[in-house]
């Protein structure tokens, strides 16, 4: 089980990378930045960054319109 | 090895004069190479250009598959797992007698004679000519003047005629074309100081702080906006995916935040089939950012320029998430609603948002079409929307109840009709007697409130925290609410007390603002900064957060009184419609059953096993009522105002305006 910004928890799973989480929680790319367990992932490695299981991802996207 | 994923760039290993480096795909060379540790002369270069590389002094030698070539490395992006020399016998001739040439033409001239002194070159004589210049401004034709001219403000001042030695620049020193907007973007970027710079233009204080900011925030659209919000490409219209994909976006009167034809209206849709110009547009020429988009050309079906081809100014995402919440997922409605609310001078927002009350009254039966004339208004109802718009005009039928928007309507209805007052006031989407902007802000309290809250009624210029909240759940206790509640109204009226946009604050950001905690990353602390910067460089008077916010809190204190005096500035008057705050009816409740079940058990802590719909409806009602009462108490203490929503004596002697002017419009509320 991981958490999702301190509230949504997700079934973890061997493998489980940030674009998962990503593409599960319907996060818009544009601008947003992660991290996990308080590490910045940097957007190229979405794809390839492995997620523990138990951890604290945080996904802030900002804020943006008028 | 190239590692690629599904969604991931593909990345790349490669070497570097015998040295290994990771790279994605597509990075420029001279970007790996210099990561890497080595130095490579260039000239044409400019790291907030888009690289074209002309002056050839940057040229690498790069090997695949065993064939070995040369290429300029600002301009080359990799694609393959590569070998590259920065260094070879055969690259450094070449760039010594390049560098000869140069040195030769533009003796005196610095930038040269640094590249000359990197490339071992120092025969200032071998290419001397007719051409040779010895000003030590002279222009090197190095091209970033004409670059930044189209890349930083999107205008196409400058450019460049001839070819070989008679190169040289269109507009010729010591002219102006009248065109130019003196901007100065070219002069900023020139390396020789060939273009020259006066600053007289409104006599301000420190105008190379105004230039070192501005040009932060130009380098910065002209090189991340398209990898970010593409305001250039499709303005705000960039937020209706955005919304429809955290379930945010207004369908049918604010019921559901998301819809499957959402891409029928979204802005891929609208850049390539409705958006005409090709180019940014903005609200003043010069504007680095320029999000204003138009559709020309579009043939009208309805009203009084039935079959005109005109010009349309938009549509914007309040528009067009206008249009979802009508349940008109039709571009071809939403550009012409669009059109004839701007020439009719009607609000697209307040129209869109009342006719949404209005087809869900004709849904649920409270009017029907004894009272619409005949129109059979259901959601998605796009020509008979259309229809009311006319009417409205024209001061005919229906139109004439519909102009009067929803506050007066609610009442109109539940006198005249019987309509059941509870149920209008539910799900009737104002404030104040205004009429919601576009988002749905049933899962944000903190938005809940930014809109309830505002001075003007709801609409999201003094805070628009629902990336915050709903998305980030980053402000989650009742004091972090409260305290973007307190800052954000503030920072963001500051934007109107000077005549500033506010886009350009929060519509691009700076790479490393993830450096900032995320309740100061939601600032954007640079651009804060840069807006700082102006108003010193303009009045010569430095400003800091703090003095910032106190400007604001003077006249956002005074605004505040002001609506009090007119009698819509009391805790009544910021009390949200049910449908703002959480489900207003089963169906709603049901859309969304395993969301409301779940917080019902987690934050309510009651058990919805077994209860009705009905019975779990009122108690999510009650709750989201306390809570936002709980917030809003929190907000009002936090702002210096009494429990009532109304701004105490001591707080206005606080912020200096207890002037008996100020003061006496607390003692005659409610003429
Ligand atoms: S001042 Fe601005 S608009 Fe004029 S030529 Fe220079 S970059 Fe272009
Ligand atoms: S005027 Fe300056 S920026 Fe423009 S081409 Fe010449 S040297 Fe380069
Ligand atoms: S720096 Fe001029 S060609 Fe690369």
């Amino acid at each position: 089980m991981i958490t999702v910004n301190n509230k949504e928890k997700l079934d973890w799973h061997e493998g489980m990378t940030v674009q998962d989480v990503v593409d599960r929680m319907g996060y818009v790319l544009s601008i947003i930045t992660v991290s996990v367990n308080g590490q910045l992932v940097p957007k190229e490695d979405y794809a390839t960054y492995e997620i523990p299981d138990n951890a604290e991802v945080n996904v802030f996207h900002l804020a943006h319109g008028g | 090895m190239a590692t690629k994923t599904k969604a991931g760039p593909t990345k790349y290993e490669i070497s570097i004069n015998g040295k290994a480096a990771t790279v994605v795909e597509d990075t420029y060379l001279l970007k790996a190479v210099m990561d890497a540790g080595f130095n490579v002369p260039t000239l044409c270069n400019h790291k907030d250009l888009t690289p074209e590389g002309t002056c050839r002094l940057c040229l690498c030698e790069v090997e695949i598959n065993g064939k070995k070539k040369l290429v300029t490395a600002c301009n080359y992006p990799i694609r393959g797992e590569i070998k590259v020399n920065t260094n070879t016998e055969k690259i450094k001739k070449h760039r010594k007698n390049l560098a000869e040439m140069y040195l030769g033409r533009w003796p005196n001239v610095e930038a040269i004679q640094n590249i000359a002194k990197l490339c071992g070159a120092t025969d200032k004589e071998k290419y001397k000519s007719d051409i040779t210049d010895e000003n030590p401004k002279a222009c090197i034709l190095c091209g970033h003047c004409v670059r930044a001219c189209s890349s930083f403000v999107l205008q196409n001042i400058l450019g460049f005629a001839g070819r070989g030695i008679t190169r040289h620049l269109t507009m010729p020193f010591g002219e102006t074309d009248p065109h130019c907007i003196e901007c100065t973007s070219c002069g900023y970027v020139c390396p020789t100081g060939a273009i020259q710079v006066t600053d007289d233009m409104n006599n301000p204080a420190d105008p190379e702080l105004i230039r070192r900011h501005g040009m932060r925030i130009n380098a910065m659209m002209a090189m991340l906006d398209d990898e970010q919000n593409r305001m250039r490409q499709v303005g705000t219209a960039n937020l209706v995916e955005v919304m429809d994909s955290y379930d945010l976006l207004p369908v049918h009167n604010y019921k559901f935040g998301r819809h499957k034809d959402t891409p029928k209206i979204d802005s891929g849709v609208m850049k390539s089939r409705y958006f005409t110009q090709g180019a940014a547009d903005g609200c003043w020429v010069g504007c680095s950012m320029a999000c204003a988009k138009a559709v020309d050309g579009f043939e009208l079906k309805t009203g009084p320029y039935k079959g005109q081809k005109v010009v349309v100014d938009g549509p914007e995402y309040e528009t067009a998430a206008g249009g979802s919440n009508m349940g008109g997922f039709d571009l071809d409605f939403i550009v012409e609603f669009n059109f004839y609310c701007d020439t009719y001078g009607v609000d697209t927002i307040s129209f869109a948002t009342t006719m949404a009350f209005v087809m869900e009254c004709f849904e649920a039966g409270i009017i029907s079409e004894e009272q619409t004339g005949g129109k059979k208004l259901n959601f998605g109802a796009m020509n008979e929307a259309l229809e009311c718009l006319h009417e409205m005009a024209l001061g005919e039928g229906f139109g004439v109840d519909v102009g009067q928007g929803i506050r007066r309507l609610k009442e109109k209805w539940a006198n005249e009709l019987g309509a059941d007052p509870g149920f209008l006031n539910d799900i009737g989407m104002e404030v104040k007697g205004l009429e919601f902007s576009e988002y749905v802000t049933k899962e944000s309290p903190a938005q809940q409130a930014g809109y309830a809250l505002a001075i003007k009624g709801p609409q999201h210029d003094e805070a628009l925290l629902i990336f915050f909240d709903a998305i980030n759940n980053q402000i989650p206790t009742y004091e972090d609410k409260a305290e973007a509640l307190y800052y954000f109204p503030l920072f963001r009226t500051w934007f109107g007390l000077l005549g500033l946009c506010k886009l350009i604050w929060n519509d691009v950001v700076p790479p490393d603002n993830s450096k900032y905690p995320p309740n100061e990353a939601t600032k954007i602390p640079e651009r804060v900064e840069d807006f700082q910067k102006f108003y010193e460089g303009m009045l010569g008077e430095p400003l800091d957060e703090k003095k910032m916010l106190r400007q604001s809190e003077r006249v956002f204190n005074l605004q505040r009184l002001i609506s009090y005096y007119l009698g819509y500035g009391t805790r009544a008057d910021d009390m949200p419609p049910l449908r703002a705050i959480g489900p207003a009816t089963e169906e709603e409740y049901l859309s969304r059953e395993e969301r409301y079940d779940k917080q019902m058990k987690e934050e309510i802590g009651i058990d919805p096993e077994g209860k009705t719909t009905g019975e779990k409806l009122a108690i999510t009602r009650d709750f989201r009522y306390k809570r936002y009462n709980e917030l809003i108490d929190a907000v009002y203490k936090k702002r210096g105002w009494d429990n009532n929503g109304v701004p105490t004596v001591e707080h206005l002697k606080e912020i200096g305006i207890d002037i008996p002017e100020v003061l006496t419009l607390l003692d005659k509320p409610n003429i």
